[in-house]
């Protein structure tokens, strides 16, 4: 029992040891990428193409279904307390400060996050990564940062575009409900947003895509020696991505705000 | 010459086995080595650690005197330029075309060489075995032993003065063995220096100046193909009987010197 107990710990503790050493590999990599002569800009590209520009029609989907789904919440709740001019503050609230960074940060990591792991996992399992080190590529500079820098660049994107669509959403349905002028519906808006909550989404998608990325190339640089690891992998990228992202989101507001 | 590369005293455990114990071996520059043993005796992974691929728990690997581990990352390009190496199963990079497959390692060690001079280098390449038709595809499309040759492509595209190659062509058709084996030795002809783990009795017999018979993670024997080949031994003839036996067709005289060379009941 005991003797079980300190093996696990043990266990533990060189996961804990391996994903400190990685999470600094990553980081020194990144900070190395722009000066380097890099053979890896495109791997950056194809990132940012496959998580942002592919992502863009889901994301859009979702934030004009929750935008509406907002004001026609607010719509019919507030005017029977006599608070109708509370709803472009909750619209800001909502959807700029949480569910847009939240919302994004789910799509990519449900989307991207496993993808990567798997990616990244075969390739440790048929040799690629082994392969790029005896060419004499940096595994963690050519695969890990731009898929990092992708990932996030990407989630930053969206969640701006998520902000700005589920905004537009509750607008056209409001059109439905009761019809709005766009100037005064927009610019109420832009009365209500404060550059706190513009910093505070900018942060959360930064942050949750910095997660996410480090996360799912963390997963798929795990895999040792067997395919049947690569769903586990998968599974756990999406897993711990939405759990981390959660606290930090919790985290972030609470120092923000409180 | 002295050697190229030498492990000393390397020891290395691999998910709680055992891979290398002590394992103090030399490789000759200028020569070509040949590392036999039983299968999961630790060649690959010698090869690998050989290589600079995997990090021993303990003991030097040195290129040229200087610890591989311990070289600066500016040191380490500089060696990694001059070797190449060959996997089991290829390794090729299954999301990128035969093309980029070997024009990648170019771009990382010859940026100053114009696209298109890297360009006509790759294609000379694909050229000399006839796959230039297939420069466009990725390695899925491609047959195993088309994958094997490619892959000994890609690690000769930089020039390298010492290739590591692991079982090239295993699971490789008669004629693509021909193919693989004259590009082998085409190399060896350069003078490069070339350590290879292998069960190929004609590639052996074509291609080893030197030998080393490993067992259980440990090196039995190393020197001379001639004098490893006559060791008085018993483990190592036993460990050569045993590996070259299951090609004994392919093999044309490296059997019948074993044979030889050894007293009834050895075997």
């Amino acid at each position: 029992m005991v003797a079980a107990l300190g093996r696990w710990a043990n266990d533990k503790a060189r996961d804990y040891a391996y994903a400190l050493g990685f999470c600094f590999q990553v980081l020194k990599e990144t900070a190395l990428f722009m000066r380097r002569k890099q053979v890896a800009f495109h791997v950056l590209v194809l990132q940012i193409l496959f998580t942002g520009v592919e992502a863009v029609s889901i994301v859009s989907l979702i934030a004009l279904s929750f935008g509406a789904v907002i004001i026609v919440e607010g719509g019919t709740v507030l005017p029977r307390f006599g608070q109708t001019s509370l709803l472009y503050s909750i619209l800001i609230v909502v959807i700029t400060r949480e569910l847009g960074p939240i919302l994004t940060a789910f799509i990519i990591a449900a989307r991207s996050g496993p993808a990567i792991a798997a990616e990244l996992g075969n390739m440790v399992v048929s040799h690629e990564i082994e392969a790029y080190m005896s060419v004499g590529i940096n595994p963690i500079s050519y695969l890990v940062v731009p898929r990092v820098l992708g990932v996030t660049i990407s989630v930053m994107a969206l969640t701006i575009y998520f902000n700005f669509f589920g905004l537009v959403g509750s607008f056209l349905v409001a059109q439905l409900i009761h019809p709005i002028p766009f100037v005064e519906y927009f610019s109420a808006l832009l009365r209500k947003l404060q550059m706190r909550d513009i910093l505070s989404t900018l942060l959360k998608s930064f942050i949750f895509g910095v997660i996410i990325s480090v996360v799912a190339t963390y997963q798929g640089f795990k895999v040792s020696a067997s395919v049947t690891e690569i769903p586990r992998a998968a599974i756990k990228a999406v897993g711990q991505g939405f759990v981390l992202c959660f606290l930090a989101d919790a985290l972030i507001t609470l120092i923000y705000y409180v | 010459m002295g050697d190229i590369v030498a492990l000393e005293d390397v020891r290395l455990t691999l998910g709680g086995f055992e891979a290398l114990r002590g394992v103090s071996v030399g490789f000759a520059e200028g020569k070509s080595t040949v590392i036999m043993g039983p299968s999961g005796c630790g060649k690959s992974t010698l090869l690998k650690v050989a290589a600079g691929l995997i990090p021993p728990d303990s003991g030097r690997v040195c290129f040229r005197g200087r610890d591989i581990f311990q070289m600066s990352e500016r040191a380490l390009l500089g060696m990694r330029r001059q070797n190449g190496f060959v996997f089991q199963d290829g390794a090729l990079w299954e999301n990128k075309s035969l093309f980029e497959n070997l024009a990648l390692p170019l771009q990382v060690h010859f940026p100053e060489v114009p696209a298109a001079d890297r360009s006509r280098r790759v294609i000379r390449a694909l050229e000399r075995v006839g796959l230039e038709e297939s420069a466009s595809e990725r390695p899925a499309a491609l047959s195993g032993g088309e994958k094997k040759i490619a892959a000994l492509l890609r690690a000769l595209v930089t020039e390298p003065i010492l290739l590591f190659m692991d079982e090239p062509t295993l699971s490789v058709d008669f004629a693509m063995t021909g193919r693989i084996n004259q590009i082998i030795r085409d190399q060896k002809g350069r003078g490069s220096t070339i350590i290879a783990v292998t069960h190929d009795a004609q590639l052996t017999a074509s291609l080893a100046d030197r030998l080393v018979v490993m067992e259980a993670g440990e090196v039995l024997a190393s020197g001379d193909f001639d004098e490893v080949k006559r060791s008085p031994h018993a483990r190592v003839r036993a460990i050569l009987s045993e590996v070259l036996k299951d090609i004994a067709s392919y093999d044309t005289d490296l059997l019948e010197l074993l044979d030889q060379d050894q007293e009834p009941g050895e075997r």
